[in-house]
């Protein structure tokens, strides 16, 4: 049994991976085909997931077999969501407005949560600590290596962020432009940028060799060991 | 139903974020959130039906390419009913992720290696000018730093410039970038939350 789901799946996954390295010959019906059901099968698995992960267990366990409590708690995303069910009927879509905006409100509140602890305090803090001296000793570092390199990353930092600052003032002349400090801030700042989406750009594109690599090598072997088999 | 709305976002949004700062407020906090991902997830099998009734009324129109639609909808009603019935850990639906969803998704990604190589002449092409040709020349020295050869590190590129501008130079454009981000989230949130935007509706 183990062998032939392994067999059925091997199959299938060579047949997909064909289909969509097809697209190398350009758009055609057979990249469409796998396209589409990909999508298909994606929305109806994250569907499975959504109830089977969280609206079974959260929701309806506990509006069956919950205390009072928690039958009280669970009936008001029951609400909600039927309410987000309106969304379908034209007529009744309004109503659905109500979850929507706590969803929103919730949504927003994580957001600005994730922003200010997640990135914006560690990567300040990232940035005073490549100046720490006892740090680097630690690391053998140079204290001229440490204090170049924090000052680098430090001017890399801002003058990127210069780069996005568009406030302008009005000339004589009528035209609209940004002081002359920042402006030159800015044209150094856009160095750095190029930079890092370059850097980016090869990370991307090494984790996309990685993902060719593997699928060409699980296609070969998957043929070697098939034929080894007869 | 407009007032009501932003009340019911800003009130919301306010008991979350009072959660992180202050303790009492953190069951409420944690209730909320319980409420909150109920409802993405009932907000995005609203969205798969949405999927599914476009498609579908494709077919009926029998418009343009309403074959693929019929291919969408059919595997995404026999992926719900298995998911249903079965459950996700199931074996028919493990194979379904194992030989269709994953192989496609790295497929998919292994496709992006031509389609990024042809993005990158491209550029080189149409914009040769000073920010494309820093650009294409820090991925150049990257992958040549990090390439593996039978002789090793190529010599400078590989010990002294690459590490030097992952580490040093892009790092510093990358936290400019990232902290650009995060103020910008920072704001959006805020005017989300003082009801100055409304994504909800009722404006």
């Amino acid at each position: 049994m183990s062998f032939s789901l392994d067999l059925i799946t091997g199959f299938i996954s060579l047949f997909f991976t064909i289909l969509i390295f097809s697209y190398l010959i350009g758009d055609n019906p057979l990249f469409r085909i796998a396209a589409y059901i990909f999508v298909g099968v994606s929305a109806g698995y994250v569907a499975a997931i959504a109830v089977w992960q969280v609206i079974v267990p959260r929701l309806v366990y506990p509006i069956l077999f919950g205390s009072f409590n928690e039958k009280i708690f669970a009936s008001i995303p029951l609400l909600g969501g039927l309410f987000i069910m309106m969304k379908v009927s034209s007529r009744l879509s309004g109503i659905a407005r109500l979850t929507m905006a706590f969803l929103v409100g919730a949504g927003a509140a994580v957001t600005i949560a994730g922003a200010v602890v997640g990135t914006l305090i560690p990567q300040v803090n990232a940035t005073i600590n490549m100046f720490d001296l006892n740090a680097a000793a630690s690391m053998n570092i140079g204290k001229a290596e440490a204090l170049g390199n924090g000052a680098v990353i430090f001017l890399g930092t801002i003058l990127t962020m210069v780069y996005f600052h568009f406030g302008a003032s009005p000339k004589t002349d009528g035209s609209m432009r940004r002081l002359g400090l920042i402006e030159i801030a800015a044209w150094l700042g856009r160095i750095f940028i190029g930079i890092t989406l370059g850097a980016i750009f090869a990370g991307v594109y090494a984790a996309a060799l990685t993902a060719l690599i593997e699928r060409i090598a699980s296609m070969s072997n998957f043929i070697l060991n098939l034929l080894g088999n007869f | 139903m407009r007032v009501i709305t932003a009340v019911i976002a800003i009130a919301t949004g306010a008991l979350i974020l009072f959660g992180y700062f202050f303790e009492p407020f953190a069951i409420v906090q944690t209730l909320l959130l319980n409420w909150a991902i109920i409802l993405a997830s009932v907000a995005a099998l609203v969205g798969i039906f949405n999927l599914l009734s476009v498609h579908t009324d494709k077919i009926r129109r029998g418009e343009k390419g309403s074959t693929y639609s019929a291919l969408l909808v059919i595997a995404m009603l026999a992926t719900v009913f298995f998911g249903i019935i079965l459950r996700p850990q199931h074996t028919v639906m493990q194979m379904l992720l194992n030989g269709i969803i994953i192989p496609v998704e790295a497929a998919l990604m292994g496709l992006l290696t031509v389609s990024l190589l042809y993005a990158a002449i491209r550029l080189l092409r149409r914009r040769a000018d000073m920010m494309g040709i820093i650009f294409l020349l820090t991925a150049v020295i990257l992958f040549l730093g990090s390439a593996t050869l039978p002789f090793g590190d190529i010599p400078v590129i590989g010990t002294l410039i690459r590490p030097w501008v992952s580490q040093i130079l892009a790092l510093g454009g990358a936290r400019g970038i990232l902290i650009g981000v995060a103020l910008g989230t920072l704001t959006t949130g805020l005017r989300v939350l003082f009801g100055i935007d409304r994504p909800y509706g009722g404006q």
